[in-house]
């Protein structure tokens, strides 16, 4: 459980530096995509909505600025610690089934 | 190298999805089968992990930045390329949910990119390297680099048959943007975190990792 902990810490001090560190420059995909698609269509491709609706768009909380950032990315980093040790608790507990 | 919605048509991702299931599926197997009360804690750990450092994007130069992708990491640590799957998986699964990075209907390449074709390359470029007695940072920063530079390689494709980018142009810029991501954003910081790692815990990242996968490959 020590390494849980310690992965942790490293994980949210990651979360709350990220907003600071994090470059806004697209990433490689999205730049792949600008230079290779014609203006027009890349705006439409941007534009569109995705399928369905985040809680928190683009790791934001809409009008808490940096704070909403750190927020969301800590909130997701210590979602993503429970959902994968309940799923990996579950998986494990079935095989003593 | 998350692919939003937009960027394919939806029977094509749902063929990705028909892909990716199978791969997710036998995760969930592996998990079954290796996950023990001393190994779910690590690996609740590094998927919290992977999940922040994605959201760090390091500028690369071009206009351009990149994250890391961390399948092969959590791969080598495990002794599975699966553990990269199901950790990717849940990660992508969260990202594209609830912070709307990465599109639900072609969640599927995302995880067939990201978890499988990575996690796969890296893990197996990595114990290829190691079972030639090179240096642990070494395999890992190469196994790591090539994992993210193929997965690109191949959402390069599948963007072009989505009709989405030309074939050529496509590879080239995706190639070439993650040519750099892939040193820095991947086999950088796979192969400190593994050498931390294995210094930390040998028995974590040790021989037994490359043994285990020999008589798994045989």
């Amino acid at each position: 459980m020590k390494l849980l902990y310690a992965g942790l810490a490293i994980a949210l001090l990651i979360s709350v530096l990220a907003p600071y560190l994090a470059s806004s420059d697209p990433d490689g995909l999205e730049s792949a995509a600008e230079s290779v698609i014609d203006e027009e269509r890349f705006a439409e491709l941007e534009e569109a909505d995705p399928a369905i609706d985040s809680p928190m768009p683009d790791y934001s909380i809409e009008g808490k600025g940096k704070l909403g950032e750190i927020v969301a990315i800590s909130a997701g980093t210590i979602g993503i610690l429970v959902i994968s040790f309940g799923l990996a608790k579950v998986l494990k507990s079935n095989r003593s089934n | 190298m998350h692919i939003p919605d937009s960027f394919m048509p939806l029977s094509q991702a749902l063929i990705y999805w028909a892909i990716a299931l199978p791969f997710i599926f036998m995760s969930f197997r592996w998990a079954r089968k290796d996950m023990d009360d001393m190994k779910i804690p690590i690996l609740a750990a590094l998927s919290a992990g992977i999940f922040a450092i994605q959201a760090l994007n390091i500028p690369i130069g071009m206009g351009t930045s990149g994250h890391m992708v961390g399948a092969a990491l959590v791969a080598i640590i495990f002794g599975s390329p699966f553990a990269g799957v199901l950790v990717l998986t849940l990660v992508l699964l969260v990202q594209g949910i609830v912070f709307a990075d990465g599109g639900i209907t072609v969640m599927g390449a995302n995880i067939l990119n990201m978890g499988v074709i990575s996690g796969f390359v890296g893990y197996y470029s990595f114990v290829a390297l190691r079972s030639k007695n090179i240096d642990i940072k070494i395999s890992a920063f190469f196994g790591a680099w090539l994992g993210l530079f193929i997965s690109s390689i191949a959402t390069a494709i599948e963007m072009s048959i989505a009709g989405t980018f030309p074939l050529v142009p496509g590879l080239v810029a995706m190639g070439t943007f993650h040519f750099v991501i892939g040193i820095i954003g991947e086999g950088l910081i796979t192969a400190i975190a593994i050498a931390a790692i294995a210094k930390a815990r040998p028995d974590l990242v040790d021989s037994k990792i490359t043994e285990d996968s020999k008589e798994a490959l045989l």
